[in-house]
Parts: C-alpha cells; structure tokens; sequence
C-alpha cells in the first residue's frame, strides 16, 4: 500500500455543523509510504475516529477513503484481516492490550500471528525501552507509561507499510518517549514505511514532514 | 493458537461444560440405546420368521355352516381383490395360487420303511417371499423343488406322531437334509416325479409354499385347462394394528388369522415404544445442545473485548472463533464415543437374555447406534461451529 487519501471525508457526528475547520475533515488529503506526518488535534475533533476508519473498525464517515485508489467501504473480512496483518501498524490510543498475559506474551501473541520478528529481537526492544525487568509481569500489574511501550513493540511485530501512532507517548517522560521515537522510526526505515502520528499535546518528537491540524 | 487459547479460556465454566456434557451424554445414550434396542429386538419378532418381508395378513373368506352347506363359493372374484387394493391400509395385494393336481410326497432311507402322504402345494408371488434367492427358484427342467413348510406340521410330528410310534425326532436342521420324492400326477394323466428339498419353516403362513415359477410350470404342465379363482389372499398393509383392518374385514365377512397379527402389533408396538424413548432423548439432546450454546454464548459475550482485539490486531473471525470450536466439537465427539462405549456396556446385557430366549436370531452390529450417533454428532457439531462463527462476525461488526 502506497497511498492513503480522504476525500471529502467527515464523520457523521460532524455533519449536522455549520462549518468545520479543519486541514483534515472535508479536505483531500494524502498520505504517502515513505514520510512522516503528525496528526494535531484538540479533544472532541475526531481524531479517534480517524483512527478508527483507517484500520476498519468504524465506517460512520461521509466521503470517500481509499487505499490505493480503493474505497475501504468496499473491503471485505477477509481484506481487512490481510491490511491489519500486512499492511497497517496501529498503536491504539487505548492500547488494546490483553491484561492477563505477560508483556512478552501481548507482544509474542501478535508476533505468532506474523511471525515477523525473532525472540530476541523482541528482548533487546525490552532492554532499549528500559522494562527489560518486566518481560514476565502481567500488564495488568504495570503502569499506563509501561504498558505504552508493550503496545509499541506489538505495533512494530509486523510487516507495514503505513504506522498508525494514536498519541504514543502521551504517559511518557521525555528520554523514554526519545527511545521509543528512535525505534519506531528504524523499524519505520527499514520497512520504508509512512508514519501517521497523532497528538493531543505531548507530541513524539520526529521530523515530521507535514502537520495537519484536525 | 496456544496464547489465543489462554485468553479466550478465561470464563470458561466448568459446571456449565460439566452440565451440558452430562446432558448431552444422557440425551445421547438414550437415543442410541432406543434405536440399538430396536435392531437388536425387532428381528425377535419378525425376523424370527424371516420369510415374509413387512407387515401382511392373510385373508380368506369365512366358511359358515351355511356358506359350507349352500356350496357358496369362497374363492376371490376379480373385484374383490379391487376392492381390498382400494384400500387405504393396503399396500399390495397377492393371490394364493394352489396347484391344480394331485401330489404325493414319500419319504425314507434305503431298506427302511416308507413314508407316504398326499399333499398340495400353493404358491404366493415371490416378492412376499424373503428368503435366501439362491435356495428359493426353480426354472423348467430342474428336478428339485423348494419347500417351505409351517412350523406347526414339524412339532405335530415331533410331539404327537413319532411320540405313539417311536419314531426317531427331527430338527429343522436334519429335515432340511432329507429329500422328499414328490409325485405329480395331473387330471390329464400325465405323471412326474421330482425332489423336493425343505429350505425352511414359517409360522405365519398355515400352507406348504414352492417358488412361484415352480407352480406356474406345473400348473400349466399337469392341469392346462383349469384356472381357478383364489380362495386366499395375502394382503401387505401398512400397520397391522390399524383397526380400519378389522373394520373392513368384519364388514366384507373375510376371515383372519388373528394371531398371526400379533407379531406385526409387537413389532408396530416396539417401534412405538422406541420412538417415544427416542424421542425423549431427542428432546434432552436438544435442551444440551441449548445449553451449550447459551453457555459459549455467555462465554463470547464475557470475552468480547479480547476477542474484538484480536480481531484488531490481526486475527481472522475464523482463528478467534476456532477454540470455541475446537471446544464444541470435541465435547460432542467425545461424547458420541463415551455413549457408543456405554450402549455396547448396556447392550451386553440384554444381548445375553434375548439370545436365550430367540436363539435363531442374529445380532445386528452396533452399526445402527454408530450411524444414527455420527449423524447426530455431525448435525450438532455443524450447528454449533455455524453459531459461533456467526457470533464472532457479529463481534466484528460490533454488534455483539
């Protein structure tokens, strides 16, 4: 997958409004492989929304997304089990993680599913983003900021071509939220990836090409 | 699989699986034991006798002092075998064909006495006859003849006959050893002798039956010109039991052999009775099979978060759903094999009375037990991977 782009899309809670304005919402926008965007928004704009229809879990959009030149409205289970497995990493703003498996196991259960990197690649990504200590603890038992990074290293256990990052640091100091920036965007370079990044006021620190304010 | 399993494992309960596989177990066990119960005793009553196929009755016209004195005819014209196959308890009709010349049959071993007696021979359709076809025909120039004769003439012999002239007993094993030399002598004079060879007995027939073709080619050599109408019927009817029978044949004046109803009402009553314990245990199957299926459900709907995000991260409708297949299936093969193992526990002991008591009969096999509780387990098992998956795609489209 080369390209995102929204045409003229809104989310339907919107539609009722007299004006929006937005660089994002009833605006062409794309996105391409191989660059950097940030994502800004102020709370209740939809930007959890977004999120939600790029990796197809809601479609109460008007306007058109397309993927490739292809409208996603027309993509079916199986396409989307295919783009969430092969194409699009997605760090949910809520992390989405399973409470009662270990940090290794949240990670290893979505590496199994691709088998995309080796057992001790994940270690060492324990060990750089510093709870190296907590591989065999529940997340159930660590903090939001820990939890934060299992979820990183369980969006980077798979093969994409666009990184979808709904405010990846927002419970991180700032040399943690450095460490995690520098091994996304390796991984990013080395899959030749996009990165789309959203924030609501602490931003990762990247070089991002293009800021869109939602 | 293993991680995914570890998740989705969480709320399992054990009581619920526990209930429903005892129920199920239940339920199971009473379906195949009704229907293993059924094949193994039905043959008792008619396969004991196992040359008539299905349920028939023989009718006749009753011989009253009167009918009997006035030289009333008692044979069946043309429209009265209409009328019985109009009949709603009819399925067919056939005639009872007697042969028209004289037959004698002698008996004995070399340098001992002879044995002779005049008979008759009468033949129904081969089709109301279910016996081994290879013994049972006969075809122009063979010089044997098939024989099945009534249960009753072996016991007269044996208990009253060779009783008062100490005469060695037969079996139904050494009677069919003997051959029986039979002499035809037709009205137009002409003379033949045969063998005749005993394959079997019956009880439900009070005559001495040969092979259709047999009297068709006698008839036609040793009496050409008579044709008589005949005097009895034998009528295959849907349920013996039904009282339209009795209705109609008490109106017309025809004449039953009642009891020989009785193996047809016993065998209509078996299939009652197991039908109605069939039933039951359909009825108990089926409330298990709601059981599980409330259960998986309650099952899904307390993992729906974890389910929806594996979906989100990656994992097919079909890979999240297997476990709770796996977990299904292998509850209703495993309890198909634990009830097929309980009925052939059960059937062991029936299986020794009733060979005591039906010694001829031969066991059926657990095939019908196995069919039905295969089938069974499919249907179910198909039901229930169709439910689940139909619950994770709801889960995918969030409306779980």
């Amino acid at each position: 997958m080369d390209k995102i782009e929204l045409k003229n899309t809104l989310p339907m809670v919107f539609a009722l409004r007299d004006d929006i304005e937005s660089d994002v919402w009833h605006k062409d926008v794309t996105f391409e492989r191989g660059h950097v965007y940030l994502v800004e928004a102020d709370s209740g704009t939809g930007k959890s929304s977004l999120c939600s229809y790029l990796v197809g879990y809601r479609d109460d959009y008007q306007g058109i997304i397309c993927f490739d030149g292809q409208n996603i409205r027309n993509n079916r289970v199986k396409d989307w089990v295919e783009i969430r497995k092969r194409s699009l990493g997605y760090l949910f703003q809520e992390l989405r993680l399973f409470p009662e498996l270990t940090a290794y196991e949240n990670v290893a259960i979505k590496n199994n599913l691709t088998g995309f990197k080796k057992r001790k690649q994940i270690e060492e990504w324990f060990g750089a983003l510093g709870i190296g200590d907590k591989m065999h603890e529940k997340v159930g038992r660590m903090s939001f900021g820990q939890r934060q990074r299992v979820a990183m290293m369980r969006a980077l256990a798979q093969p994409f071509d666009f990184l979808l990052a709904d405010e990846p640091v927002s419970h991180l100091d700032d040399e943690n939220g450095r460490v995690m920036g520098e091994i996304m965007m390796d991984e990013v370079r080395r899959q030749g990836a996009g990165v789309i990044v959203t924030s609501i006021g602490k931003r990762m620190m990247l070089d991002y090409e293009k800021i869109f304010r939602l | 699989m293993t991680l995914v399993w570890k998740l989705l494992r969480r709320h399992l309960s054990l009581p619920q699986l526990a209930g429903f596989f005892l129920a199920n177990l239940l339920g199971m066990l009473i379906v195949l034991l009704g229907i293993q119960f059924y094949f193994d005793v039905a043959p008792a009553f008619s396969g004991n006798d196992s040359f008539l196929k299905g349920d028939y009755i023989v009718v006749s016209k009753r011989i009253g002092v009167v009918s009997a004195m006035s030289g009333q005819n008692s044979a069946f014209s043309r429209a009265d075998i209409d009328e019985i196959r109009a009949q709603g308890f009819c399925k067919s009709v056939g005639a009872f064909t007697a042969s028209q010349y004289d037959v004698s049959a002698s008996m004995g071993v070399e340098g001992m006495g002879y044995m002779s007696t005049e008979l008759f021979f009468e033949s129904v359709p081969d089709r109301y006859v279910d016996t081994n076809s290879k013994e049972w025909k006969f075809e122009e120039g063979d010089r044997v003849v098939p024989i099945i004769l009534p249960r009753s003439y072996l016991a007269i012999y044996n208990f009253g006959f060779s009783q008062s002239r100490s005469l060695p007993k037969l079996s139904e094993g050494v009677v069919g050893m003997l051959e029986l030399n039979v002499r035809l002598r037709g009205r137009n004079g002409k003379e033949g002798v045969m063998k005749g060879k005993i394959v079997g007995f019956t009880d439900r027939l009070n005559t001495i039956l040969v092979p259709e073709s047999f009297m068709d080619w006698s008839n036609a050599e040793y009496a050409p010109d008579a044709g008589v109408a005949p005097t009895r019927l034998i009528v295959e009817v849907n349920n013996p039991a039904d009282d339209a029978i009795a209705r109609f044949l008490q109106q017309k004046g025809y004449d039953t052999e009642a009891d020989k109803l009785d193996a047809g009402k016993t065998t209509y009553f078996l299939r009652v009775v197991s039908g109605i314990v069939m039933g039951v245990g359909l009825l108990i199957s089926l409330l298990s099979f709601y059981i599980l299926m409330l259960s998986i459900y309650l099952l899904v709907q307390k993992n729906t978060t974890k389910m929806e995000n594996l979906l989100l991260i990656g994992y097919s409708p079909w890979r999240v759903s297997l476990p709770y297949e796996v977990l299904a299936v292998g509850l209703n093969v495993l309890v198909l094999v634990i009830s097929l193992g309980l009925v052939s526990l059960l059937r062991g002991y029936y299986l020794d009375t009733l060979a005591l008591l039906f010694p001829q009969i031969e066991g059926a096999g657990m095939w019908p037990a196995c069919a039905l509780g295969i089938v069974l387990c499919l249907v179910v098992s198909v039901l229930n991977v169709c439910a689940i998956q139909a619950k994770v795609l709801s889960i995918w489209k969030h409306k779980g």
